[in-house]
């Protein structure tokens, strides 16, 4: 199957020093729920403004067959994004802004929108002026989850949401939107929440795309060992990718060894994604 | 056009305080304040002749020349109303493109299939047809009730005139007249719309500063430049024809207020019937004015500066 996005060398510096992307390059499948996780900075922003014509790159770039700088107007009735929580305007009312998607998106269906939204307190003559920051996302969701696009791209979609917001938001994106023929790309800090709904994982660091794979891979790839203390130096000679102490055990984070040899070790586990992303931006900030 | 449709409406969504119940808030009051002047038996005087609590006679020949008066130049009655329309279109262009970035909604219009050009062609289809509509609309009711009053004022009085005005041509045409200055009024406007615009894509904020303050201070550096240095920059020259257009060309009528040549041709009117020749000759002077080269300049200078208005909002990475 053909990617739905593929990327080569993308760059894009800010001002003379400031390098945003440095020859990103990567792929995503159709049908996949891709989360891009990396710290403060790194480029994800960047690289979803790439993704959705918003901003302008060096190197090769296509989302649907098409490239984003050109055909930015064209794209948009396959993609859709959530930039941020709370950017709708606050003069909207919840039915003008049903009418206004409804007339300018040939791929919205007002029933959808209406259904999802008698599920929450919303009611027509709501403007966002009166909503919390959680019924905006809300409204925002209902009308995304009524566009049948091919692509969405969350940026940071449950930012400052408590967390009944933030579970009601994944359940429903899941539930009710996501199928095969749909493509969701993800950036959020908050790991923990997205790791099991994701099948694939991109971690970027400093503009690169560090690593590319999907959940399964990783599992097969990383093992995080807790190791008796008798192995200690065994293990460490195996150069596991981190080390941290757990109850006064030691917790190795191991690439690529297999499972086998690791065993004899101590107790196995597959890592989490955020100790997996911990233990790969080692040094970030210093 | 069905995106343009919902585009123009969004707008008024948004806008409708601004664009249209402030126009319709100015014409009420003034329509109120002239029925409680009249309750009240207050002298008022309409074309010279004062209706008082006396009968009052009016000769053939004078009513003649108060009906034709009434009949051509009653929009002057709105006169507060069609000064508004250069400080609404002022301030709806400079937050146009500058709101939507401030609150980070561009964003979410951004999500949408709109095309950016689609987008900045609604606002500036907003301030120079809509705007200018619904102010001549507004004027034009509010200047006919306050006539419509002074004439049953007069009526009460003894001197019913109002036969004679709705047989008048003049009076049917008038508002057709009115119309017709949209359209110039659309012309003369763009070089100011487009700089307004442009400013408003641009700048992060304070952006009445940009859009007043720069030009302002611009002029005043090279005025400078040429009294102290003798630097031949023709600050007279940018001051007339760029400075001053770009600020004042959202003021309704600036056929008169640009040319020289139009201000004469309105002093030199037959002293006889003067304030009917000025009114005729404003509307001749704004139909002439389609030939004005100097127009022309300023309409391609603002279909320019919306273009890049938006070029920029294509690009502008805020948010």
């Amino acid at each position: 199957m053909s990617a739905l996005i593929t990327a080569k060398n993308l760059s894009k510096r800010y001002g003379k020093k400031t390098l945003a992307l440095d020859s990103a390059s990567f792929e995503v499948q159709p049908g996949r729920i891709v989360g891009l996780i990396g710290p403060n900075g790194s480029g994800k922003t960047t690289t979803l403004k790439a993704i959705l014509g918003l901003t302008q790159f060096d190197g090769d770039l296509s989302v649907l067959g098409m490239d984003p700088r050109k055909h930015r107007d064209e794209l948009m009735k396959e993609v859709c994004f959530i930039a941020d929580v709370a950017i709708l305007p606050k003069w909207l009312k919840v039915k003008d802004a049903i009418d206004f998607v409804e007339g300018v998106h040939p791929r919205f269906n007002r029933a959808r929108a209406e259904k999802y939204l008698a599920a929450t307190k919303l009611k027509p003559e709501t403007r966002v002026k009166a909503m919390s920051k959680g019924m905006i996302v809300q409204l925002h969701l209902a009308l995304v989850m009524a566009i049948d696009a091919k692509l969405l791209v969350l940026d940071e979609p449950t930012l400052g949401l408590d967390i009944l917001y933030r579970k009601q938001f994944y359940q429903n994106l899941l539930e009710d939107y996501f199928d095969e023929n749909k493509t969701i790309i993800i950036t959020t800090h908050q790991i923990e929440e997205v790791e099991h709904i994701l099948t694939d994982l991109m971690f970027i660091r400093d503009g690169r795309i560090t690593l590319a794979a999907s959940m399964d891979e990783i599992g097969d790839r990383y093992t995080e060992v807790m190791v008796q203390p008798e192995y200690m130096t065994a293990a460490s000679a195996l150069s596991p990718l981190s080390q941290r102490t757990v109850f006064g055990k030691a917790v190795m984070l191991f690439d690529g060894v297999s499972r086998h040899q690791l065993e004899r070790f101590g107790e196995l586990r597959t890592p989490s994604v955020a100790d997996l992303f911990v233990a790969s931006m080692k040094g970030t900030y210093e | 056009m069905k995106t343009m449709k919902w585009l123009l409406r969004r707008e008024y969504w948004e806008h409708k305080g601004m664009l249209m119940w402030a126009p319709l808030a100015v014409g009420a009051t003034m329509i109120l304040f002239t029925l409680v002047m009249m309750l009240s038996g207050k002298n008022f005087e309409i074309n010279g002749v004062s209706a008082n609590s006396t009968t009052i006679t009016v000769a053939a020949d004078e009513a003649r020349q108060i009906v034709d008066m009434a009949a051509a130049a009653y929009p002057l009655a709105a006169v507060p109303v069609y000064m508004m329309l250069g400080f609404l279109v002022f301030f709806y262009c400079l937050g146009a493109l500058h709101d939507e970035r401030r609150d980070r909604s561009i964003l979410f219009w951004k999500s949408l299939p709109v095309s950016d050009s689609q987008t900045v062609l609604s606002k500036a289809l907003i301030a120079l047809v809509g705007v200018p509509l619904m102010i001549m609309a507004v004027g034009l009711v509010t200047s006919l009730t306050i006539v419509l009053l002074a004439g049953a004022a007069l009526a009460v009085h003894g001197a019913n005139l109002f036969n004679m005005l709705f047989m008048s041509p003049q009076f049917w045409l008038t508002p057709l007249r009115v119309l017709s200055l949209v359209p110039i009024y659309m012309l003369w406007a763009l070089p100011a719309v487009g700089w307004l615009l442009l400013v408003s894509s641009w700048a992060r904020s304070k952006t009445f500063l940009w859009a007043v303050a720069a030009p302002l201070l611009t002029g005043a550096v090279l005025m400078w430049a040429e009294k102290v240095f003798h630097l031949p920059v023709y600050s007279k020259w940018i001051w007339d024809n760029v400075i001053m257009r770009i600020l004042v060309s959202v003021l309704p009528g600036q056929w008169i207020i640009f040319s020289d040549r139009a201000q004469e041709a309105m002093q030199h009117t037959d002293p006889q019937q003067r304030p009917l020749q000025v009114v005729a000759e404003f509307f001749n002077q704004a139909w002439m004015s389609l030939g004005s080269g100097y127009m022309w300049a300023g309409v391609v200078a603002g279909v320019a500066m919306i273009v890049a208005a938006v070029w920029i909002r294509r690009w502008s990475e805020e948010g």
